[in-house]
């Protein structure tokens, strides 16, 4: 089962690298709800001998609350925004693949001075897959004026973590894991909204309209 | 005991959430705080056991934390007895959020659980986001959305810790806080390096320390008074609980000079940078946070300078809190006045509310740390220790920081209290409740100024014997 | 040296006969998703024919340069043959670092097309020729990044060996890594052939031409060349490709060629869905679909770095 966990990782941080360098709101969404199904299949992976009822229970609630519940939440604050793509992206394409490479083998080469206790994990790739799955979210919140592609990027940040936990832990508290899950969906839940009120605001104060876009922040 | 202490806030938020009358709300949020302040006050006569298979315990540090939010959250409730006269907007998704924030953040200062103090800090940031949006416009809806932005980026990062923290305890096997110290010797110290790394830019960031402080002007210059006082005074705080249970696990570890190390460079930014940004600014709450960013930073150097700098630090703690309940109300009281907090709106405050001005001078020599009021010692202190470990060009810096400081919070509040007065938009009246909460706070920090209780002795003292600092 | 004749000899029978037919099959296979019948199986054998009992006309605007290049290109790609391992059949040419032989023999067959184009002073030549030095550019950055990963890969840096024995213990070992190489060759494969969604092989406009305009003005036994020279070419391309997806090396002569034609079968139906599944991108699409191409590749390059 590890090739099936490598390259459920190698998928991760390439998604990641394609939603770094893409621009299209709704394009990002999709890639990055298909990334959150390929990492929620990633407890079936790693226990495949030996699934427990609580593998089962994290991968059906995470295949519904980040791969279901978070993209058509995200799509419903964009509707209502009518946002279309940045007009003006910070990076080019080449640019961001390159300083997205980058940041992959910076992640891959911190990682190889740390060396995991405690036995030979499922996969060696998984600490530096979520370390560049963490880095590449990072860039994206950093890259993006709008609020709801920088609640993507910190959604990627939140699947890179949740990558690194989900695969180092066999024995982890179940507390962690339901914090991850909570604050994903409390997250997006409050961000939509507050991206929502922050278009409503716009509606009613008609002396700002002229200043600033619809859903911008700045 | 100490789930009924958290648990009550978490039923009469519910219980703000019906739709009763703006009174109610006010006199049950009232009769909550007294509770909450009278059993904590019993803790200082005996602390109760530890609940739910140690998962949540009571000791010195918890205690002093929970004091302040007892503290922060009575004079708050007073003070909202008269704010609320003049506001229209419905206060019910506020006081939730208020009195959910104060079951979180007793849940944060009483878990001995890593994992579970991340959940409990998480929770926060959560709860205290609708707070600084009370006034819907524009400024503070960006300004909660930077703060949620940049705050849930710091919780990930201080959940990254956790989990290094756990590889690294990966034979303790628990993330349990004594356990953790029993099996000191077991915790592997790469991991242990890297994890203390995360918790501090993580929880540093909940705290405002630079670089990550660009919140704070933002949400505290947008958010209403009393939420300025609760974010400043006690959720600050909490995040410097989790660098204190880190440092108790460093001590132990031997790791102590490193951890310091990062201490003492992250509280030197956080002193410098608020001194660079606040001689130009004019907006009163944005200066006061300026100041929390730099009383924050004092708080981090003191815990880096060993067991002298963390008894002032704890000290600091305290005084922190009621000087900021003093700055932050006073600024509340004055933006209601007069609907705004800049220097070019508010001009002869003294004139035509004697009380207020007075009150507002007291706010500026207490958060600068001025005689008679106890942040003066409890600087003096750490600046102390900061000379006794021959850290020479760090005092004369953060001397030099706190200069800067006094002049630039000096410029906004002389310019507001002397000048011509400006016409006010409520009535020209003193209300009793607002001065009332913030003088409780005058008297205190005056009162432990002058005279430091041996009761508050003693529970730092012991407070910075559990840390295994030396 | 009889031994070295006859393998030389056998290698471009192979290709000289079999990759007109590679290029019928998929054009076969596009004309079925198109819902036509398609030309024959064997249409290319029959232009060749056709083309090859024709006389050449030249422009009078062109020089030595125009008439010489079909041959160079023809020439240049039978050489590439030869360090290609086809099946059972070892490359006849293979040393320590023949890969920079083959990426030059390329270089030099596209730069000799390329000046040919330029040389007939047509604006549409001149447009099509810039169009494709950029993208072969680009193109070369990433056959390169894919050829240090396998290099690493197989310790050595003889094509035969890179795509030869190795590769089986490697896909156990490192999977992930060559499934990156895989799909990074594949865009290099679509880019160099000029295939959708790179370029439109059946275009008609010349403003829509990138390859295509480099056949444009040859004529008779010339154009007869450039055609065959391009379809060897893909044929190559898809020898280099098959050995790393199809790992298995039996031994037995026989099993093995057969099994390296069924993979060239099978990689002849990829293309040719790919080909009709979709659309010909914009010219910076096709500059951003090198970049994916290249950052596969590197990506590819890290992992087998960290694998150690």
């Amino acid at each position: 089962m590890t090739t099936w966990v490598d390259t459920s990782c190698i998928i991760t941080v390439f998604l990641a690298l394609i939603i770094l360098s893409n621009y299209r709101v709704t394009a990002m969404i999709r890639i990055f709800a298909l990334q959150s199904f390929v990492l929620s299949l990633l407890p079936f992976f790693l226990h495949a001998y030996s699934l427990s009822g609580r593998d089962i229970f994290i991968v059906i609630v995470t295949m519904v609350l980040k791969a279901a519940l978070a993209p058509s939440i995200l799509f419903w604050a964009i509707r209502h925004v009518s946002m279309r793509s940045e007009i003006k992206p910070i990076l080019g394409f080449g640019s961001s693949i390159i300083l997205g490479v980058i940041l992959i083998a910076g992640a891959f080469w911190v990682s190889s001075s740390l060396k995991l206790p405690g036995g030979k994990p499922a996969s060696d790739l998984i600490l530096p897959c979520s370390l560049s799955t963490v880095l590449l979210g990072f860039m994206i919140m950093v890259t993006r004026t709008r609020a709801v592609t920088q609640v993507l990027g910190y959604l990627i940040l939140e699947n890179g973590i949740f990558l690194f936990a989900v695969s180092l832990f066999d024995v982890m508290p179940v507390l962690i894991e339901m914090g991850i899950l909570l604050d994903i969906f409390v997250a997006v839940f409050i961000m939509a909204i507050v991206v929502n009120h922050i278009n409503e605001e716009f509606e009613k104060d008609l002396a700002s309209v002229s200043r600033s876009k619809m859903g911008e922040t700045f | 005991m100490l789930s009924i202490l958290i648990l009550m806030p978490f039923l009469s938020a519910l219980g703000v959430l019906l739709p009763v009358s703006k009174a109610f709300r006010l006199k049950l949020f009232l009769v909550i705080s007294l509770f909450y302040g009278l059993i904590v006050a019993s803790f200082w006569k005996h602390l109760p056991a530890g609940e739910y298979h140690g998962f949540i315990v009571l000791d010195p540090l918890g205690l002093i934390m929970l004091s302040i939010i007892g503290f922060l959250y009575l004079s708050v409730s007073i003070f909202m007895m008269g704010y609320f006269n003049h506001e229209q907007r419905s206060t019910r998704i506020f006081m939730a959020c208020l009195m959910l924030l104060l079951s979180t953040m007793t849940l944060a200062s009483v878990s001995y659980h890593l994992g579970l103090l991340w959940v409990a800090i998480e929770a926060t940031t959560l709860f205290s986001a609708p707070l600084i949006c009370f006034h819907r416009n524009q400024q503070s809806l960006q300004a909660t959305w930077r703060y949620l932005l940049i705050c849930s980026v710091g919780i990930a990062l201080a959940l990254m810790g956790t989990f290094f923290l756990a590889i690294a305890a990966h034979e303790v096997h628990t993330l349990l806080l004594p356990s953790l110290l029993k099996g000191a010797s077991s915790l592997s110290v790469d991991w242990l390096k890297l994890s203390i790394i995360f918790f501090v830019v993580g929880y540093g960031c909940k705290m405002g320390l630079a670089p990550t402080h660009s919140w704070k002007p933002e949400a505290y210059g947008q958010a209403p008074g009393m939420v300025g006082v609760i974010m400043a005074g006690a959720l600050a705080q909490c995040s410097f609980l989790g660098l204190l249970r880190i440092s108790q696990i460093c001590n132990k570890t031997g790791l102590a000079d490193f951890y310091s190390s990062i201490l003492i460079v992250s509280g030197l930014l956080s002193l410098v940078v608020p001194a660079l940004f606040i001689l130009g600014e004019k907006n009163i709450k944005r200066a006061f946070a300026y100041s929390s960013i730099e009383h924050m930073g004092l708080l981090v150097l003191g815990l880096g300078m060993g067991a002298v700098g963390l008894y002032g630090a704890l000290f600091h703690m305290i005084n922190n809190a009621l000087a900021k309940v003093i700055m932050f109300l006073t600024a509340g009281s004055v933006a209601q006045k007069y609907g705004s907090t800049r220097t070019d709106e508010v001009t002869g405050v003294i004139h035509i509310y004697p009380v207020t001005g007075v009150l507002l001078i007291a706010a500026f020599l207490a958060g600068i740390g001025i005689f008679p009021f106890a942040t003066f010692h409890s600087e003096l202190l750490i600046l102390n220790a900061a000379i006794i470990s021959r850290h020479f060009l760090l005092a004369a810096v953060g001397v030099s920081c706190l200069a800067v400081m006094f002049i630039g919070i000096g410029k906004i509040v002389l310019g507001m209290i002397h000048g011509k007065p400006k016409e006010p938009l409520i009535a020209k009246k003193e209300n009793f409740y607002m001065n009332m909460a913030i003088a409780m706070a005058v008297v205190l920090l005056a009162g432990i100024g002058l005279w430091m209780p041996g009761a508050l002795k003693h529970l730092i003292s012991d407070a910075v014997l559990l840390t295994g600092a030396v | 040296m009889m031994f070295i004749v006859f393998s030389i000899l056998s290698h471009w029978l192979i290709v000289l006969a079999l990759s007109p037919l590679f290029a019928g099959i998929i054009a076969k296979i596009k004309a079925f998703f198109a819902g036509k019948k398609g030309p024959s199986y064997f249409q290319l054998y029959f232009d060749l024919r056709r083309l090859f009992m024709k006389n050449c006309v030249y422009s009078r605007s062109t020089t030595w340069v125009f008439r010489f290049a079909p041959i160079v290109n023809l020439a240049a790609v039978l050489v590439l043959s030869l360090i290609i391992p086809l099946g059972s059949f070892k490359a006849p040419v293979h040393f320590s670092g023949d890969i920079l032989l083959a990426a030059y023999v390329l270089g030099l067959a596209r730069f000799f097309m390329i000046i040919a184009a330029l040389d007939t002073s047509s604006s549409f030549e001149g447009m099509g020729a810039s169009r494709e030095a950029f993208f072969s550019c680009l193109s070369e950055m990433v056959l390169f990044m894919n050829f240090i990963t396998l290099a690493f890969l197989t310790h050595s840096i003889s094509l035969s060996t890179m795509i030869g024995a190795d590769i089986p213990m490697s896909w156990k070992m490192a999977g992930t890594v060559l499934l990156l190489v895989v799909g990074s060759l594949f865009i290099v494969l679509l880019t160099e052939n000029s295939r959708i969604p790179v370029d439109d092989p059946d275009t008609h406009l010349e403003l829509t031409m990138i390859h295509e305009v480099m056949l444009l003005d040859h004529s008779g036994v010339d154009l007869g060349f450039m055609l065959y020279a391009s379809a060897i070419k893909l044929f190559i391309f898809a020898g280099i490709l098959v050995p790393i997806v199809y790992p298995v090396q039996t031994g037995i002569p026989l099993l093995d060629t057969l099994i390296f034609l069924g993979g060239m079968l099978g990689l002849s139906i990829v293309i040719g869905v790919v080909e009709s599944t979709m659309a010909r991108l914009r010219l910076n699409r096709v500059r951003n679909l090198l970049l994916i191409a290249f950052a596969l590749a590197f990506f590819g390059f890290v992992v087998k770095m960290w694998k150690g």
